[in-house]
């Protein structure tokens, strides 16, 4: 059958099911395991990856719905894992588990593409992913620093 | 002395003799390169000074891998950003005699915690012993006494002649000299990182960029994937399915059963920390197929017909619920966890709060869904897996595959959270049953959320009744009967401090529900998570009655505890939330404290003392605006660290007492994923407010991950009826009409 997708810059023909989720040729068919399986169900945004730039969660996305668009995952995010935001959280020590954060900085990502200054409403609305470890006041934080915000009282 | 002679000589021989010789796997790339030798079994300084570090105690998100690195490196004086991390083998440690769990602490040795002083010493005497290896083959490069030769930052200095080597210099050497007197190692007092830096995970930039391999990226040559079904009805059976049909969908290899009835085992004495009956299996079927996506679809089709057992006999969760509340007054198969003085009168004293509580079942519910990966083959078991504890891993692929462990090749790797649920390994059990029905071939057996959600070891549901008399002058309680019931129970509601002196007249007891069919397992703070926010919004119950402050009630009746801590929390959380202002009707303050690892003495574990500020609107919209929390933990070993998981444990007790229940309908579990059996957002989480004011300085490092977990539910109840004089019985509230106009 043959899916032709286009990945962080290169294309890539996969031998899949054209129905498979986005989400599954990535990691599966194509090892790249940084975009991450959570609920499955469009419900935690740990799949999160950029379709033309928009934030969007793979997890329910059949991959021929996305031949032809530009999809950016985490491995493809910035060439050296230093964009603002992967660099803010390395310095607020984001993480716990880790899990939900590539997902995470997906979707600030793209939150920051089209508002780079954010507000705390922008952010909640914007990056509505789930972290189970409870990461957010540092996750919001961290949003603020890339942006070039000083951290908010 | 003696000790780490040993210690080391057996180290050199387990090399040499123990794991190479059973074809095991080296622990690490550079040990299989033979780029260079190994310093001692924990450590390998490469040429280029990077230091990789085996570490035995997994990362589930806690920092417990950082902090171990932080112990070693405060004695072997290396350059932090040169430090790279790795899992010690549960393999090796058995193999080669528990090379790596001789330091103390040995039973929960690969399990979290990272901070006990017993253990961060054993760590420190790691890196000592280290860093005496290098010092020493430095001297002998330099022909000068050991005594001249120092140790910093990855350099080590012969000060008198101003000669210098790196550490990746004379590290082979090192490795290749005999047993080194171990020197003495720093008391807390001389430490110039430990409790004075606080360095992030070794593993956040590996987060960040997605290269991070937890349990779920795990990819070896050859691999297949499974998805599987277990019996809706926890405890039943697999009556029938009908393979044929989806034996030609695409990708479909083979469809396998797990019967929990089959003989299993291997006849030797186990050192499972946990054991195994806890993991006892569930009736399942299984679909292997090339893809997991492939494997998904065709376990959906496939027909599956369940004998339920007697489960299905509870049509409802309430029904359920009654029954533990019914259980209450039946007093014959109650046992005694605590009774002190007399509580025969309880009920004759002028003034009796008596109330009734309940708790529900709550999964843990990490992000990453259960998964492991096995390979098993006629003489060896090999299993990459994100296991809580490595060593019960370790022990339960052994029991399930009937390879001895010397054959049984175990690899940790990140964990994608476990809060509980991956510490008794019932997991690694359900991938190896299913493995080993197709062996040969690598197999990653995959739950979705909803497998994982309806197959859970929830924190049990617990009822209680407690029953105070008053005293009349102090309003504070003489005495208390608490009654508990639940199934799978863990005993912390004896272990709590007002049961503990401070109320005379005590008689805590227990019932098992043993009707009851749905599995309880361990969930972060287990026992403590349901029973802090009884205790502590039944005080505030009593404090009520008595016409009492809340604060100032459970001041007065911590007055005779001796652990000040408790107080100076209180205090310290009050203080910095401002405590008794004047708000308006809808809005409330609320309080509670609860401590964890108490342990049956008072100055032990830590206690959160939690301030929340909630709005409530007259048609019951609740908003939680605010948490204030202060601890005492003792001492702080790594402050930001200590704060992120105050910040977590606050918003994770808070969704706990907000948000969850898992149901039950005609035996089986409901909820299955993350839109009925919500979690916290970014937008519903409170301002938090984390107050190192509380800490006692007293000489302990107590644990962090557990403690904020409880008190949070309780003291947002209580702000609740402050805000309008509802009071909440039993969790979660965002199920509760909470309207007041
Ligand atoms: S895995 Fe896609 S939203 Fe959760
Ligand atoms: S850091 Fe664990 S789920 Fe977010």
């Amino acid at each position: 059958m043959g899916l032709k997708l286009r990945i962080n810059g290169q294309a890539h023909e996969v031998e899949a099911d054209p129905a498979t989720p986005l989400l599954w040729v990535l990691r599966d068919h194509l090892g790249m395991t940084g975009t991450k399986f959570g609920c499955g169900a469009a419900q935690c945004g740990a799949c999160t990856v950029h379709v033309d730039g928009v934030a969007t969660r793979s997890c329910l996305l059949p991959a021929q719905a996305v031949q032809g668009m530009e999809i950016t995952t985490i491995e493809g995010l910035s060439p050296d894992g230093r964009h603002p935001l992967q660099t803010a959280w390395v310095e607020l020590n984001v993480p716990q588990c880790g899990y939900c954060q590539a997902g995470m900085i997906m979707a600030a990502a793209a939150l920051l593409k089209a508002k780079p200054k954010p507000t705390d409403a922008d952010i909640s609305a914007g990056v509505d992913n789930l972290c189970r470890c409870g990461t957010y006041p540092r996750i919001r934080a961290a949003i603020h620093r890339a942006a070039g915000q000083a951290k908010p009282a | 002395m003696s000790a780490d002679r040993r210690q080391f000589l057996i180290g050199a021989v387990a090399t040499a003799a123990g794991g190479m010789a059973l074809g095991f796997l080296p622990e690490s790339a550079a040990a299989a390169d033979g780029a260079a030798p190994e310093l001692t079994p924990w450590l390998i300084i490469e040429p280029d000074d990077t230091v990789i570090l085996r570490l035995p105690a997994p990362e589930f998100g806690n920092g417990a891998m950082t902090q171990q690195a932080a112990a070693i490196v405060e004695e072997l004086a290396c350059d932090w950003s040169k430090v790279r991390p790795e899992f010690a083998s549960a393999t090796r440690d058995y193999t080669a005699f528990s090379v790596y769990s001789v330091v103390p602490q040995a039973a929960a040795f690969f399990g979290g915690r990272s901070t006990f002083l017993m253990r961060v010493m054993g760590l420190q005497k790691v890196g000592a012993t280290a860093r005496q290896r290098l010092v020493t083959a430095a001297a002998a490069e330099w022909g000068v006494p050991v005594v001249e030769v120092t140790a910093a930052n990855s350099v080590l200095t012969h000060a008198p002649s101003g000669r210098t080597l790196r550490y990746g210099e004379v590290a082979a050497k090192a490795a290749a000299l005999g047993p080194v007197a171990v020197p003495a190692i720093k008391p807390p007092s001389a430490w110039t990182q430990l409790g004075k830096t606080a360095p992030g995970k070794l593993n956040n930039p590996q987060i960040v960029d997605g290269s991070l391999t937890y349990g779920m990226d795990v990819r070896v040559p050859g691999m297949v994937y499974a998805a599987l079904l277990q019996s809706p009805v926890h405890g039943g059976r697999l009556k029938r399915y009908d393979a044929a049909k989806v034996k030609a969908m695409p990708g479909v290899l083979a469809v396998v059963t797990v019967d929990p009835d089959e003989a299993r085992g291997v006849a030797m004495m186990s050192n499972a920390p946990y054991g195994y009956a806890l993991t006892a299996p569930r009736a399942a079927v299984a679909v292997i197929a090339e893809h997991f996506w492939q494997a998904k679809t065709a376990m959906e089709a496939l027909p599956v017909e369940w004998e339920d057992g007697h489960g299905a006999r509870w049509a409802s969760t309430q029904q359920l619920y009654d029954a533990a509340v019914a259980a209450l007054d039946h007093d014959q198969d109650a046992r005694v966890e605590r009774a002190a003085g007399d509580v025969a009168d309880i009920h004759k004293a002028a003034k009796v709060v008596e109330q009734t509580y309940l708790t529900p079942w709550c999964d843990q519910a990490p992000l990453e869904p259960l998964n492991g990966t096995a390979l098993v083959t006629a003489d060896k078991v090999e299993v990459w897996h994100p296991a809580q504890n490595s060593q019960q891993a370790f022990w339960v692929a052994s029991d399930e595959s009937g390879m001895p462990p010397e054959r049984v090749v175990f690899h940790q790797t990140y964990v994608g959270g476990a809060f509980g649920r991956r510490l008794e390994s019932d997991d690694v059990r359900m991938v190896v049953a299913i493995a080993k029905r197709f062996p040969g071939r690598p197999v990653h057996v995959i739950w979705t959320r909803e497998e994982m959600m309806r197959q859970g070891k929830y924190r049990p549901m617990v009822a209680a009744k407690l029953t105070a008399a008053l005293d009349e002058k102090t309003g504070l309680p003489s005495a208390v009967v608490a009654r508990q019931a639940a199934r799978g129970h863990y005993p912390r509601f004896a272990d709590t401090a007002y049961f503990m002196g401070p109320i005379p007249n005590v008689r805590v007891d227990a019932r098992e529900l043993a009707n009851v069919h749905v599995t309880p397992g361990p969930y972060r703070g287990p026992g403590y998570n349901s029973y802090g926010f009884i205790q502590e919004t039944f005080i505030d119950e009593c404090a009520h009655a008595a016409g009492a402050d809340p604060l100032d009630y459970r001041l007065r009746l911590l007055a005779t505890w001796p652990n000040a801590g408790w107080a100076k929390a209180l205090k310290e959380a009050a203080t910095q939330a401002g405590w008794g202002k004047k708000l308006p009707k809808g809005v409330g303050q609320g309080l509670a404290i609860c401590g964890w690892g108490l342990n049956g003495t008072a100055k032990a574990g830590t206690c959160v003392a939690v301030v929340a500020t909630v709005e409530v609107t007259p048609k019951g919209a609740l908003t939680v605006r605010q948490l204030d929390a202060a601890f005492d933990c003792g001492r702080v070993m790594n402050h930001d660290a200590v704060a992120n998981l105050m910040e977590g444990g606050l918003i994770f007790g808070l969704n706990m007492a907000l948000n969850e229940e898992m149901t039950v309908k005609d035996g089986r579990m409901v909820e299955g994923n993350f839109d009925t059996y919500p979690v916290l957002r970014m937008a519903q989480a409170p301002k938090i407010n984390v107050h190192f004011g509380g800490l006692s300085g007293a000489d302990r490092y107590a644990e962090m991950g557990e403690p904020p977990v409880a008190p949070v539910g309780p003291a947002v109840g209580n702000a609740i009826f402050r805000a309008t004089g509802k009071r909440l019985r039993r969790t979660p509230f965002l199920k509760q009409d909470l309207s007041w106009a």
